[in-house]
């Protein structure tokens, strides 16, 4: 609840700071209406040709388009901002005050900045969700809503996790704001199902940079093609990574406050 | 009556070890067979108590180990060794109860967030100090009043001077009512008015709630101001602790003669050392003990339009103080 | 071994953060240029095989091949320049530039090729691994590799111009994300990246002859390849000619008409 509130408070100072700049959100949606309708384009043009992609028949991929951009409109809301002011605070001092604070440090780094425009994302991702479940009519049942939402859910803690890994090695590196952005870059191949890649690839997406996790599996799940083992690796995946990326973050505050190692 | 020091150093140590090396590639594979670690001891040996509600002035040239010192108190940094309590806790242990009741003020960071105004980074604060709203209230309008805050607390921080930044950057951390407060170089890059102003704030806070004050300065106007006694560090070792008096008179042997002529003509070398003349004024430097002597001796013989008599400037004694200390 | 392993860290560190420092953007842009070509390699060879032969002309090993190479001519043609003026314009940093008596255009072109020439080891690799991996069916006649050259070269000033036109937008507006939006839409459709051009539909192919982004990167790519007829040839390079003389036009007026408003706005 602690936690709750927390997240609250700061997301009431995104949206703040963010109101200070009211001209940015009609560009915003100008923009993400223009990714959303590039990627839209894109599935047009191939199923001009095809009926399946690596199996995947056209409302699915629609589907894995929703959650790309759900996904990635709420990596985009708290998680990226929050790691890339914590290796900016790395690096100025600056986190030498959330030090100081009475409260979990990780907490306050993890909720401290929202990009509250990025809504817009996790709104149209969720539109364009309800459009590809409407298309696939009955075959969604609650089993399988349900199914979403846990791997929705492990998605998100892993790619957290992921990204307080990446900006933890600040403690070491110093400078490595740039490290955070190939996750952008690479989060593009999320855009396709993870099966239609070789095998070298597809493990670099499931395992080096958490893609597969974020989009591929949360689609299968409201596609229907979830099987239970992997729904039971992502969540445990989720859980190992999380706790890892918990004892690496302990790891470098003390590394950062000079306790002898 | 015994009351338990606030802040207790013994003996306290940070030291680092930095592998030094020279650039390239040769000396790279050299140091494969022989690694050069050298230590730098920031600080080295640090015994003081603060009792409740005392002020301190943290006197240091940069590298001295003030800000090591205020950090290993903040519980940023582990010590290397020696025992040190805040509280009557150890401060690196990060205690959430130790955490609610310390703040840091660092003069040249910001903890305010930057687009939004002042007044919504104190709400800020209070959510994750839990600052009961009545207390916050009372508090809140205390500082508005103290610091004249009303008008800045609506403008986003980035829209504030940096004095007027940094009114609002000591009120957020003291919404929370500290027991301890550490500041480090707050009034620096501030201009003198808006220095006098801070100051007479902190002192008018102490004087309210007895708050515990450790205050590092490069500026003696503050640690004058503030600071009956002070503590000189340097090269990591405590200097001086004791009144600022008492250090002036520990560190000087000389006095400073201003004597008004009608001008410069005459030869005062054989008074004490001449320092400078500027039409008619010249200031002399002569041993302590002298003084009442050469005085007398300038009066009687010499056309004097007006005489004072000074300690040296307070910034020559600590140098000084840095200087013998470097020694 | 301690300090062996902690040498190496060490070097890597240096390395890393050196790499970080002065080229942190380069990698980004690097790795995007890699793994986009490679993207719709592997969805158009997927299409390719479920359609069980070819698409638009092209078989699997087709668009292995055609995306290798894409993949090279696009790293040699790109430009970043819409992000630099954006910052640039921020920064203040165009005042400096307006004082000089060269066009600034001439040292964005020397930038952008000696990045190019730093970063060329790494995309050369990539694309030989991508060889090795996808097995692309390569047809290389004396012919095409000649020709290639000059398409190459003409290729790159033709993209140079036309995205610092478009850059030039920063000095009108300072919401130039959708600016850069749009146009990475075009360039994306119409320059052959998200498919080889002869997969879009009929009405797509005419407005990609028209654009000038056919021959930034599409055209020099399916020369290569031997897939352009020597009629074809001659005219895409007419096209390159043709917009290479507009694209000079559209640079001179738009920096005159920019400069005009930078000052009149002021600096």
């Amino acid at each position: 609840m602690r936690f709750l509130r927390l997240v609250a408070v700061f997301l009431r100072v995104g949206v703040m700071g963010e109101a200070a700049y009211p001209a940015n959100f009609l560009a915003h949606i100008v923009d993400s209406a223009l990714e959303l309708g590039t990627a839209l384009a894109g599935l047009a043009l191939i199923f001009a040709h095809t009926a399946t992609l690596g199996g995947w028949r056209s409302e699915e991929l629609v589907a894995l388009v929703g959650v790309y951009f759900l996904v990635g409109g709420v990596i985009g809301l708290v998680i990226q901002p929050g790691m890339e002011q914590l290796t900016e605070s790395v690096r100025d001092g600056t986190l030498d005050f959330t030090l100081t604070k009475p409260e979990d440090a990780q907490l306050l780094v993890s909720v401290w900045r929202v990009e509250i425009w990025k809504l817009i994302d996790v709104g149209l991702g969720l539109v364009v969700l309800g459009i590809a479940l409407a298309r696939l009519g009955q075959r969604v049942g609650v089993a399988q809503a349900a199914s979403f939402a846990a791997a929705i859910l492990a998605g998100g803690v892993i790619v957290y996790s992921f990204w307080l890994i990446l900006a933890t090695t600040a403690f070491w590196l110093v400078r490595v704001e740039n490290i955070l952005v190939i996750f952008q870059s690479v989060y593009e191949a999320g855009r396709w199902p993870v099966s239609i890649y070789p095998g070298w690839l597809r493990f670099a997406l499931t395992f080096l940079v958490p893609v597969a996790f974020a989009i591929t599996v949360p689609a299968q799940a409201l596609a229907g093609r979830l099987t239970r083992p992997v729904l039971f690796g992502a969540a445990a995946f989720a859980v190992a990574l999380f706790g890892a990326a918990r004892l690496f973050w302990k790891i470098g505050v003390r590394h950062y406050s000079g306790a002898s190692s | 009556m015994d009351t338990a020091p606030t802040i207790r150093l013994r003996d306290l140590r940070k030291t680092y070890r930095v592998t030094e090396r020279e650039p390239g590639l040769r000396a790279a594979l050299a140091s494969l067979v022989h690694r050069r670690k050298s230590e730098v001891r920031a600080v080295d040996g640090i015994t003081f108590d603060l009792a409740p509600g005392e002020i301190v002035g943290f006197l240091g040239p940069n590298g001295a180990g003030k800000t090591t010192t205020l950090k290993m108190l903040s519980g940023l940094l582990h010590p290397t060794s020696g025992e040190l309590s805040v509280l009557g806790y150890v401060p690196w242990k990060r205690d959430r109860a130790f955490l609610r009741r310390i703040t840091l003020v660092m003069g040249q960071r910001n903890q305010l967030i930057w687009d939004i105004p002042a007044a919504d980074s104190f709400e800020l604060n209070r959510a994750i100090y839990r600052i009961p709203p009545a207390d916050y209230r009372r508090t809140l309008d205390e500082l508005v009043a103290l610091l004249e805050l009303e008008p800045l607390l609506r403008k986003p921080v980035r829209n504030l001077s940096l004095g007027e930044r940094m009114k609002c950057e000591i009120a957020a951390a003291l919404l929370h009512s500290p027991a301890v407060v550490f500041l480090d170089e707050p009034t620096i890059g501030l201009d003198v008015t808006m220095q006098r102003r801070i100051r007479t704030f902190i002192a008018e806070y102490r004087r309210r709630h007895g708050a515990t004050v450790l205050l590092t300065s490069h500026y003696m106007a503050d640690v004058e101001a503030l600071c009956k006694r002070v503590i000189v560090i340097h090269h990591g070792q405590l200097l001086f602790d004791g009144e600022l008096a008492a250090l002036v008179q520990k560190f000087t042997a000389d006095k400073t003669i201003v004597v008004q002529l009608k001008d410069c003509a005459a030869d005062m070398g054989a008074y004490g050392e001449v320092l400078s003349c500027q039409d008619g004024r010249t200031t002399l430097r002569v041993p302590k003990a002298d003084t009442a002597r050469v005085t007398g001796r300038i009066l009687a013989e010499l056309p004097v339009v007006d005489l004072t008599v000074e300690d040296p400037p307070i910034e020559e004694v600590i140098e000084r103080v840095f200087a013998q200390g470097a020694a | 071994m301690k300090a062996l392993a902690e040498l190496y860290l060490q070097e890597i560190k240096t390395g890393v953060a050196s790499m970080l420092q002065y080229r942190a953007t380069l990698v980004i842009w690097l790795i995007g240029n890699v793994l986009e070509p490679l993207i719709y390699l592997v969805v158009w060879t997927t299409v390719a095989r479920s359609t069980g032969g070819s698409v638009g002309g092209y078989g699997v090993l087709d668009f292995a091949a055609y995306y290798i190479v894409l993949m090279l001519v696009n790293q040699a043609t790109f430009t970043w320049v819409m992000y630099e003026f954006d910052y640039r314009i921020r920064e203040g940093t165009f005042s400096a530039d307006l004082l000089h008596p060269v066009h600034p255009i001439h040292a964005d072109i020397a930038t952008n090729l000696s990045s190019k020439v730093v970063n060329l080891p790494f995309v050369v690799a990539a694309a030989a691994g991508l060889a090795a991996v996808f097995h692309p069916a390569f047809r290389f006649t004396p012919l095409a590799v000649a020709a290639f050259v000059p398409a190459l070269v003409l290729a790159f000033l033709v993209r140079f111009l036309v995205d610092w036109t478009v850059a030039l937008a920063a000095f009108w507006t300072t919401r130039v994300t959708a600016i850069n939006q749009i146009h990475y839409m075009a360039v994306l459709f119409f320059s052959g990246q998200i498919a080889p051009l002869t997969v879009l539909p009929r009405p797509l192919q005419v407005v990609a002859n028209v654009l000038p982004f056919r021959w930034t990167v599409g055209f020099p790519v399916e020369l290569l390849l031997g897939r352009l007829t020597r009629a074809q040839i001659l005219t895409g390079f007419a096209a390159q000619a043709a917009w290479l003389l507009a694209g000079a036009l559209l640079v001179r007026v738009a920096w005159r008409v920019s400069v005009r408003r930078y000052s009149a706005v002021g600096a």
